[in-house]
């Protein structure tokens, strides 16, 4: 393992949650999604080997780590909304802090991608959200529960229906 | 110092053939067995659970140390190198060659024709299944001929497959499940598929890997296991044309050089080393390599390539429960008479192509919160899409090969090898053909369920590779006979995928192992009962 991990500024973390996660999710959705973000930066290996690609002969490392920077940009959210509107984000209202995340989200998407591959701290929290079984399951209204085991029982089913946040 | 180890047969590689026929020959013979592996150990049973979820959290690969860092070669080829080899990762897709393979030449005027039928081969089919535990469900038996029934039941269909063979069906396709290394019943002290959806790295030990035969014959006293040691070159007996001597190197103790002496050697190391150690074994008597008198070694490398695409269907399904199993049809591998030569498979999956949760609309506009939410909702209310894929038959031309890379060489400065694959005219001037075919095939489909076809796209790609020391009767065009043996050294045999003839339009594995199942039976006619 290499150094400890840069923590996250975690109030600012959970106001750039706010505006940028599904409404729906709800407070404890939401701290529960930021908490498995957290969770998964502490997680984080930089340059780990990463799975074979079929037939590529070559290994494949991910990249340096993203937690330094990642740490910086919260940093500098906050001080771009102390020195714009003189609060901090978390005291920002919704659209303000979307409207302080537009620049630093101009060259992200379309799709989401991975959370590892660096980027803005923001398209981090949502492509690590989204890649969820919490997410497809909210999403389709369903327990889906991706990637858990589950036996063989009962496969042809239809999932059940009411997926909760 | 050197140490030498001796054995009745030394098997050259540690993968899933030298494990079919370690097995055999430690079930039927007496014979001491010793196998070497250049690599290691990587992640077991109990540990895979846990590099599972890094792999699946940060795309880790779940088999740590499984390759030599300046062992490897360039061109398609596995990166594996470890007691287990390249199917310690495998999704386990074991369906057999089609009849039609083994006599190409014959029933078409294309391609070759194999030194075995499938008659032929047939019983070593089953055998394979059996000691790697396939579960399955027979298809048409014209095209999918078998003389007994798999060992297990399939796999069950998710509510997804099961939609979607609905669909195949009012199309007239019709499709089965795919044959699976995986078990749906207990079966040799493993244990039943548990739909993890991670079949790369399976942490309930359902799936088969090579490695559960080695430990059992390893625990039974019935072979040697030389790990961490690369065989650099095979060295001629005096004044004979049989193997003596498999000079290797220790990677823990590379200054203490060792030699594997036995009677009969056995190289199963996958369609690049293979062919890549007899050519670094060149000797006065064989300057180009060994088993190559007739200059075939390393020619014939065979691979398959594909058609996929994404068919959008209006129906509403929901990605994720299983979607590492799949639904197989066997029509277009068997197709009866045909004007211009094709035969392919053709397998279905469920997809979220198109519909996964996106930062930006079409427009491209920024989405924020609940409209991230809102419009994936949409895309996935609005319809389900299905992937489809055709492995389609390449024919091999003598110039597709693998030849020693001076420009590329490991630590030791050995060459690595270098594979330059090549199709034969007669596949590049039918690939429109092939192509526009499979298509429009995909387009039948899509109809039937009033979907439509997304996108196609076609690889190049020389999938479930082999080849380079190709089997055949006539020593002048081949490396082995239908054994396996080399036509040039009476006790040296190549066994799995260097051997095939062509690759097929079905993953090659099972009859990689079958193949190396029918070597086995020929070593064990030497060997004391």
């Amino acid at each position: 393992m290499g150094a400890a991990p840069v923590p996250l500024p975690g109030e600012t973390l959970r106001a750039v949650a706010e505006a940028v996660l599904p409404a729906e999710l709800g407070d404890d959705g939401r701290e529960r999604a930021v908490a498995a973000f957290e969770r998964w930066c502490e997680g984080l290996e930089p340059v780990a080997e990463l799975s074979h690609p079929y037939l590529v002969p070559e290994t494949r490392y991910s990249g340096p780590d993203p937690r330094p920077g990642w740490a910086a940009q919260l940093e500098g959210l906050d001080k771009e909304c102390m020195s714009r509107h003189g609060v901090s984000l978390a005291g920002l209202d919704t659209a303000g802090r979307r409207k302080l995340l537009e620049q630093p989200l101009e060259g992200a998407g379309p799709g989401l991608g991975s959370p590892a591959n660096g980027g803005h701290v923001a398209a981090a929290l949502m492509a690590h959200f989204y890649s969820s079984p919490v997410a497809t399951d909210l999403c389709y209204g369903v327990t889906i529960a991706k990637q858990q085991c589950r036996g063989l029982e009962g496969a042809g089913a239809r999932p059940a229906m009411g997926a909760q946040p | 110092m050197t140490r030498v180890v001796e054995s009745d047969v030394c098997i050259i590689g540690g993968g899933i053939t030298a494990a079919m026929v370690a097995e055999r020959l430690a079930e039927r013979t007496s014979a001491t067995i010793t196998v070497i592996e250049a690599g290691g150990r990587t992640a077991s049973l109990e540990e895979r659970a846990g590099t599972r979820a890094r792999m699946l959290a940060y795309g880790e690969n779940p088999f740590p140390n499984d390759h030599i860092p300046d062992q490897t070669g360039t061109g398609e080829m596995y990166r594996q190198m470890v007691v287990g080899g390249s199917a310690m990762h495998w999704g386990g897709a074991v369906p057999r060659y089609s009849p039609e393979d083994f006599r190409l030449r014959s029933l078409y005027g294309v391609g070759f024709d194999w030194p075995i039928s499938f008659d032929d081969i047939e019983p070593y089919y089953q055998e394979a299944e059996e000691r790697i535990g396939v579960a399955g469900e027979q298809g048409p038996p014209d095209c999918d001929p078998r003389s007994k029934p798999y060992p297990m039941p399939p796999l069950p269909l998710s509510y997804n497959l099961a939609r979607m063979r609905e669909w195949t069906e009012r199309a007239e396709v019709p499709f089965w499940t795919q044959p699976w290394a995986r078990n749906t019943e207990p079966y040799r002290g493993r244990n039943v598929c548990e739909r993890c959806d991670t079949c790369a790295v399976c942490p309930t030990g359902a799936k088969y890997t090579p490695d559960f035969a080695f430990d059992r014959l390893l625990a039974d006293g019935r072979i040697g296991l030389v790990d961490r040691t690369l065989v650099r070159r095979l060295e001629l007996e005096p004044g004979s044309d049989r193997i003596a001597v498999a000079h290797a190197l220790d990677r823990a103790a590379p200054g203490d050089p060792v030699e594997f002496h036995a009677g009969t050697f056995v190289v199963a190391a996958g369609h690049a080393w293979s062919s890549h150690l007899l050519l670094l074994s060149a000797t006065g008597r064989f300057p180009d390599g060994l088993a190559n008198r007739t200059g075939n070694l390393g020619r014939y490398m065979t691979g398959h390539w594909y058609v996929s695409g994404y068919i959008n269907l209006p129906m509403r399904l929901y990605p994720g429960i299983f979607a590492n199993n799949s639904l197989l049809s066997h029509r277009f591998a068997s197709p009866g008479p045909l004007d211009r030569y094709l035969r392919h498979d053709l397998r279905l999956w469920e997809s979220g192509v198109g519909r996964q949760p996106r930062l930006r609309d079409d427009d491209g506009r920024l989405l924020w919160g609940d409209e991230i939410m809102a419009d994936w909702r949409t895309r996935t209310e609005s319809g389900a899409t299905a992937r489809i894929r055709a492995y389609y038959d390449v024919i091999p031309d003598g110039d597709s090969r693998l030849t020693l890379d001076a420009a590329r060489t490991n630590s030791l400065g050995d060459p690595m090898p270098r594979i330059d694959y090549r199709a034969a005219q007669a596949t590049l001037d039918l690939e429109s053909h092939t192509r526009d075919t499979i298509t429009g095939r995909f387009e039948h489909l899509a109809r039937a369920a009033d979907g439509t076809v997304r996108s196609t796209s076609g690889s190049r790609l020389f999938e479930h590779p082999g080849g380079g020391c190709r089997m055949g009767d006539d020593p002048a065009t081949s490396v082995v006979d239908r054994w396996g043996r080399t036509h040039d050294h009476e006790n040296l045999f190549v066994v799995g995928a260097p051997t095939i003839v062509s690759s097929g339009c079905a993953n090659g594995t099972l009859t990689f192992c079958a193949l190396s199942l029918m070597a086995a039976e020929e070593i064990g006619r030497e060997m004391p009962a």
